[in-house]
């Protein structure tokens, strides 16, 4: 039922529901903030820095190479605080509240974009610049990572019935990278150096990555409507330790 | 309470305390039998572990380069390390996250209440990742017994580079339990990998892959990919496993350190293990040993004073002792190609020699110098694949120029009866030629690559070779013997050689006319 009020409630609200989302979002922008893990995406946003950091910190004259997967990695990391972003200890409490799915979501993640963007510009200043990756080439890299991770979580919550699914999220999303350095064949690789002849290439596949993560997450956006795959569902039961 | 205390109840009670304490370890069992499984229902987990056997079954089945089915067993042991580590990583994450678990449901408080101690349950946790440490362990032991069952392989494994793959999950798992005991937040594990592989990668490159650096890393790879012999590696490999075994012990004592272990042994245990880390980690920074060095030297230079010789044929083949039993297989090879050759050639008899260039060790490649002696012909440590037609063509080369210095300085027309013989008898001539030649075309100029110096084949030599190899093997094979003398006189030119042999006779004139 908690799924239904709000899917059954669509039809007769009518031209009303415009407005309310418009009134209720005011007052729900500090909630909402108050809601977003800032402990995981400070964690992946410090361990991100540290590690872009790494050649100031120990004084190693850093080359292109090491900057560019350094970056690489911090993005990684960040990324991994990101898919903490949609957890909600009370979700199954907040199910039922008129304000729509999406607009929640989106509201957290208007909070998180600021200091995200902050934080890349900081993650790149600290590489000094005569060994800087293309800064529009990396953003997008950045960018595509940040996304995937966002529609892995979104994908949690709509086919999930964890109120926070976070770290089942972190641990695909860290996976999927390995696996994607590991299995992908160099004529689909992602990861390229920056003097490689298949840059272009490859950045047109993390413009497709964007793309398609950017879709992903959009189509995981709304409430869903029975909660999860039916093979998928878990019962958490006081007699099943291993719920987690 | 109205039964009588007998003096046997009073004899009977220290057997039950011990059954207690038995009981107490069973239920660690118990508890980690139960873990290990729940590990299972983790989809990261499931998927690499699906991934990584059957990457390697799929590494092991398919063929994808000649040389798989010659494998030198001192490079296929080192081969099993890497793709464990996929493993480890997801098991580092779920781990943590299992043993978080209670806390993040809220269990902690009822657990209290339990007999078993919270120490307990972390061991418990810590011997849930023993079970994948054990599939490893098979799964790195039947990869490395396929390969051992193959015909073509050569020389011996080592059981401390085995080790490295199961050391390595249980590393990962030993690690993920003291993540969660240290810094008990689900999101710390996930970018605790991210800052373990950075740093490892940035140590190795910031200290310049100094020797005790490299070594600190759970797996450690090298540059090269040709076969040594197994003494002159120079991998520490047993200080290596020593190492790893007291890092794994480190983290796995230390959670149950952190997760309330108190007792005496546990703490000896800890201090045991750091010392095993440390010896470890000492002894296999030592690099290179003056007399490795000394060994390395010899068998560069003086390769006769380590080998053992056999005599296939009329030729003798020379290799280092876990080599000797490809004789045959060489054999197989300069048989074909003399039975091509005419005149004196087709009985000279050859000595095959095995040379290595052991300098660096493995840890960067080098070219062979030729060699100067008449009717020597060099043959390195790897076989298969394209390594074949790059020997064919140096016995090819030998036999007509006479040795290998000289071979490397053939620009005229003898290079058509070279690469003929090198390639005339293979069951698939055209794509041996197309697979010896660097730039892999059938046309054009282009270096040929042998097991030391290059042969250069012209745009008109190419021609004509492609012409004879779309001819009838037998009726070139007769024309070649018949004008034997013609065809391998020094200063004969392409277009001669096309005109007796009938092909097609090439416009440009040879490098060396010009």
């Amino acid at each position: 039922m908690r799924g239904g009020d709000v899917e059954t409630g669509r039809g007769d609200e009518g031209g009303r529901r415009g407005r309310r989302v418009r009134g209720v979002s005011g007052a729900l922008v500090p909630a909402v903030g108050r809601t977003v893990p800032w402990r995981a995406l400070g964690a992946g946003a410090v361990v991100g820095l540290l590690l872009v950091a790494l050649p100031r910190l120990l004084s190693v004259e850093p080359d292109p190479w090491l900057s560019l997967n350094l970056l690489r990695a911090a993005v990684l990391a960040f990324a991994l605080g990101l898919a903490f972003l949609l957890d909600d200890p009370a979700r199954h409490l907040t199910t039922p509240v008129t304000t729509r799915r999406w607009v929640r979501t989106g509201l957290r993640v208007a909070w998180v974009v600021p200091p995200a963007a902050l934080w890349w510009t900081a993650a790149l200043a600290l590489v000094p610049e005569k060994v800087r990756p293309p800064v529009g080439s990396v953003t997008l890299e950045a960018g595509a990572t940040a996304v995937f991770a966002l529609a892995a979580a979104a994908m949690a919550v709509r086919f999930g019935n964890e109120p926070e699914s976070g770290p089942t999220v972190a641990a695909g999303v860290l996976t999927t990278a390995v696996l994607a350095q590991v299995l992908l064949p160099d004529r689909w690789s992602l990861f390229v150096a920056t003097g490689d002849p298949r840059w272009e290439a490859a950045h047109e596949r993390w413009a497709l990555v964007l793309a398609l993560a950017a879709l992903v997450w959009g189509a995981c956006g709304p409430e869903p409507v029975r909660r999860g795959f039916r093979f998928l569902r878990r019962r958490p039961t006081a007699a099943d330790p291993s719920a987690a | 309470m109205n039964t009588v205390m007998q003096p046997g109840d009073l004899q009977a009670a220290p057997p039950a305390v011990r059954s207690e304490s038995r009981r107490s370890w069973a239920a660690v069992f118990a508890l980690a039998r139960f873990e290990a499984r729940d590990l299972l229902r983790y989809a990261v987990v499931l998927v690499t572990l699906f991934v990584y056997v059957g990457y390697t079954l799929w590494g092991l089945l398919s063929e994808r380069e000649g040389m798989d089915a010659f494998p030198a067993l001192q490079n296929v042991d080192r081969g099993t390390q890497t793709a464990p580590l996929l493993l480890g990583i997801a098991l580092l994450v779920c781990v943590n996250r299992a043993t978080l678990r209670s806390r993040r449901r809220d269990t902690d408080r009822h657990f209290d209440v339990l007999v078993m101690e919270p120490w307990r349950r972390t061991v418990a946790h810590v011997l849930s990742v023993v079970p994948f440490a054990i599939l490893t362990a098979l799964v790195v032991l039947g990869e490395f017994t396929w390969q051992a069952l193959r015909p073509g392989a050569v020389g011996h494994g080592s059981v401390a580079e085995l080790a490295v793959g199961p050391l390595t999950v249980l590393l990962c798992g030993a690690l993920g339990v003291l993540m969660a005991r240290l810094v008990p937040v689900v999101f710390a594990a996930p970018v605790l990998v991210i800052g373990l592989f950075t740093f490892s990668v940035f140590l190795s490159a910031g200290t310049g892959d100094a020797e005790w650096s490299r070594w600190l890393a759970p797996v450690v790879g090298e540059t090269s990919s040709e076969a040594l012999p197994s003494d002159l590696m120079g991998r520490p490999a047993a200080w290596h496993a020593l190492y790893l075994i007291g890092l794994v012990l480190l983290p796995a004592l230390g959670a149950v350190l952190v997760g309330g272990g108190r007792a005496w042994p546990l703490k000896a245990g800890l201090a045991g293990a750091l010392a095993l880390a440390l010896t470890g980690a000492v002894a296999q920074s030592g690099g290179v040993s003056a007399e490795l060095t000394a060994a390395r030297e010899r068998a560069t230079d003086s390769p006769e004073k380590e080998q053992s010789c056999v005599r296939e044929g009329a030729s003798t083949y020379c290799a280092f002792p876990e080599w000797t039993g490809r004789a045959a297989t060489w054999a197989e090879t300069v048989e074909r190609v003399q039975s091509l050759a005419g005149g004196s050639a087709a009985k000279q008899r050859l000595l095959v020699r095995q040379r290595i260039d052991a300098t660096y060790g493995l840890s960067g490649d080098s070219a062979l110098a030729t060699s100067t002696t008449p009717h020597q012909v060099t043959v390195g440590t790897r076989w298969g694949g394209n390594r074949v037609p790059e020997f064919a063509s140096a016995v090819a080369s030998v036999l007509v120029a006479g040795d290998e210095t000289k071979a490397g300085e053939l620009c005229d027309g003898r290079m058509v009866t070279v690469m003929w013989l090198a390639v005339g008898g293979a069951d698939t001539p055209l794509t041996e030629l197309r697979n010896v030649r660097l730039d892999d075309a059938l046309a054009g100029s282009a270096i040929v690559l042998t097991p030391t110096n290059p042969l250069s084949m012209s745009a008109g030599q190419t021609a004509v070779v492609v012409d004879l190899l779309k001819r009838p093997r037998a009726e070139v094979t007769a024309a070649v013997k018949d004008h034997w003398k013609e065809l391998t006189a020094p200063g004969v030119t392409t277009a001669q050689v096309a005109r007796v042999l009938g092909a097609e006779v090439p416009e440009e004139s040879d490098d060396c006319e010009a």
